[in-house]
Order: structure tokens, then C-alpha cells, then sequence
């Protein structure tokens, strides 16, 4: 297969995964109750993949394989963290963690670091 | 104007405010599969096809930095579990009135339909459910769609130094803030973060990611039965 080829047999298989995932419990609805287990392992799923989704982008840069600790990104992780907590907006919290990742760069690049 | 047509438009007015935090998400994942190689083709498909942001924007890193294939799917499909409950939540409210093609209804299943559902839509006696979800969702995807495009055709020119990668755990943190409603969500929270420093740089190919995942969800499970739904104070 070409890279191309390969991408689309991703977009495939990642579109049909999903579309059983949605469509399942619509199916199942009336039909079939869902295990206890099940409902009470993925209930837990959206903090556990949003968090394993920002941890390591906020902890450490990448470059040629290897992971690097960014303190940059850990300061502005925080402060996004802390107005996302308390206005639970989207454009604020983009704003505040990029505009502190740049003065934090830009300062620990001033001071050689 | 028609029922179906108010309820469509009444759908699309409680998704409005949250169009401008789906913008910036939609350019990274679209700067995402330009830069991975791929083309304007991929980026429509990917996005028409799957509609689901976060796993795009995973799937697409993943495989630009060659991971293996089952890695790609699997994250991805681990980070659209979700979808699932959400599925199962809402099932409920839209089932009665959508028929036998029900199952359909799963395409349009995204945070932001689902949440203008469960928080609005579901109280309403003036609109009829279904096309109020569907009406949410056009203008979700359509915004989606645009921005999508957007960030395929002008990604490349962002300068590496604008660090705008970060935008992409900043948008997963807004959605994680309201993720932490009981204690054990926050305690699962605190086990999969712990886990991914640990194993992410560790274990090859990024199944450290996947590992965290399961990790953070048997722990908040196994609590959840010793503490079942104590809520967090916010």
C-alpha cells in the first residue's frame, strides 16, 4: 500500500469503529440493557482519554523520537487549566495558555535556559 | 415555518456559542493531515467520514510519526469510547421518536450535539427532538467542515515557532474540566496523568497512551464502586 492508501485505510477503519460506537446503543435500545460492568468501566472514559490527551503534550516536546520536559508548556498548561476550572470557556482558556507559553518561551529563551 | 424546520433552527441556536471553540480545534486537525502529507481529499474525507475531532487530530499524529497501525485505530477508537456512553445516554431521548432507522442517528453524535441535547434540548416541549439534534449538527459539521479545510490549505504556512500544536491539548483540557463531576472521575483523572508521564515516553510507539487510557478508567471503576457518585464541590 502507498502512504496515501494507508491514510485511507485509517479514515476507514477509524470512520467504521466509531459509527459502531454511536450506533450500537441506538440499535440496542429497548432490545438489550448494557452489562453493569461495561456502563461502569466506560463511564470513566472522558476523563481518562482527555487527560492522557493533555498530560504528555503539556508535560514534554518531541523532536527526532526522543520526549523533552517543556517547562514552558507545563507553566502555560497550568494557567489554562486553572481558567478553563473557573470560566469553563474555550477561547479563554486557548488565549491564556498560548499567550503564556510565548512570554514563557520568550523569557526562559532571554535567560538562556 | 414547520416544526421540523423551528426545531432544526432552535437546534442550530443552542450550539451557536460554542461554533468559536470548534474553529481553532478544526484548523489544527486539518493543518494536521497536510502536514502528516496528505492532501485536501484526505482532510474532507477524514472529517466527513469520521466527524469525531479528537481522534482525528490522534489518528493523524500517530501516523505521521509511523506508529504501527493498530496503534493508530486503536487510540483513536479508545478516544471515541466515549461516544458510546454518550450514545447510551441519549438513546433514550431520541429512540421514541426516530423509527427504524435509528441507528443513523449515531453519525451526528458529537460533545457538542450531545451536550446541547442532555442540557437543553431534552426539556423543551416547543421542538421535536430529532430534528432539533440533526439541526445542532448541520452547523456543527458545517463549521467543522470549513475549518477543516481552512487548516489544511493554510497550515503549512504557520511558522514551527508559533507552537501551535499546543492548541490541541488546550481544547482537550476545556473538554475535560466538565469530565470531572464525581470524585472518581477525578481520581481516574489523576491515575491516567500519572500513567501517561510515566509510560509515554517510555513504551515504544505510543501505546503508553493507550495503556493510560485503561489505566485511569479501571482505577476511577474499581473506586467508583467504594464511593458511587460523590460529587466533586465546583
Amino acid at each position: 500500500m502507498s502512504e496515501r492508501e494507508t491514510f485511507w485505510f485509517v479514515i476507514l477503519a477509524l470512520a467504521g469503529g466509531t459509527f459502531l460506537l454511536r450506533s450500537l446503543p441506538f440499535w440496542l435500545h429497548g432490545r438489550a440493557p448494557a452489562p453493569r460492568w461495561l456502563e461502569r468501566l466506560l463511564r470513566h472514559v472522558p476523563a481518562a482519554a482527555l487527560t492522557a490527551l493533555v498530560v504528555p503534550a503539556s508535560l514534554y516536546t518531541k523532536s527526532n523520537g526522543a520526549y523533552e520536559v517543556a517547562p514552558a508548556r507545563i507553566v502555560a498548561a497550568v494557567a489554562a487549566l486553572l481558567v478553563a476550572a473557573k470560566t469553563r470557556n474555550v477561547i479563554w482558556t486557548l488565549v491564556t495558555g498560548m499567550a503564556v507559553l510565548w512570554v514563557t518561551q520568550g523569557v526562559l529563551g532571554t535567560l538562556g535556559l | 415555518m414547520s416544526r421540523t424546520t423551528s426545531s432544526m433552527i432552535a437546534g442550530a441556536q443552542a450550539v451557536a456559542p460554542v461554533i468559536v471553540g470548534i474553529i481553532p480545534f478544526g484548523l489544527v486537525a486539518g493543518a494536521a493531515v497536510t502536514s502528516a502529507g496528505m492532501g485536501l481529499a484526505e482532510a474532507v474525507g477524514m472529517s466527513l467520514l469520521v466527524n469525531a475531532g479528537a481522534s482525528q487530530i490522534a489518528a493523524t499524529a500517530l501516523f505521521a510519526e509511523n506508529a504501527p497501525l493498530f496503534v493508530v485505530v486503536g487510540t483513536a477508537l479508545v478516544i471515541n469510547a466515549r461516544m458510546f456512553i454518550y450514545s447510551t445516554s441519549i438513546a433514550p431521548v431520541l429512540v421514541p421518536e426516530a423509527g427504524r432507522w435509528r441507528a443513523l442517528l449515531g453519525h451526528p453524535l458529537v460533545d457538542q450535539s450531545y451536550a446541547a441535547m442532555m442540557t437543553k434540548g431534552r426539556y423543551r416541549d416547543d421542538i421535536r427532538v430529532v430534528p432539533y439534534y440533526v439541526g445542532s449538527w448541520l452547523v456543527l459539521a458545517l463549521v467543522w467542515q470549513l475549518s477543516n479545510i481552512s487548516g489544511a490549505l493554510g497550515g503549512a504556512f504557520v511558522p514551527a515557532s508559533w507552537s501551535l500544536d499546543f492548541a490541541v491539548p488546550l481544547v482537550f483540557l476545556t473538554m475535560l474540566v466538565p469530565a470531572l463531576r464525581f470524585r472518581a472521575d477525578v481520581e481516574a483523572a489523576i491515575a491516567t496523568a500519572l500513567s501517561a508521564a510515566i509510560l509515554v515516553p517510555l513504551l515504544p510507539m505510543q501505546t503508553g497512551l493507550i495503556a493510560a487510557i485503561v489505566i485511569g478508567m479501571v482505577w476511577g471503576a474499581l473506586r467508583h464502586h467504594e464511593h458511587p457518585a460523590v460529587e466533586v464541590d465546583a
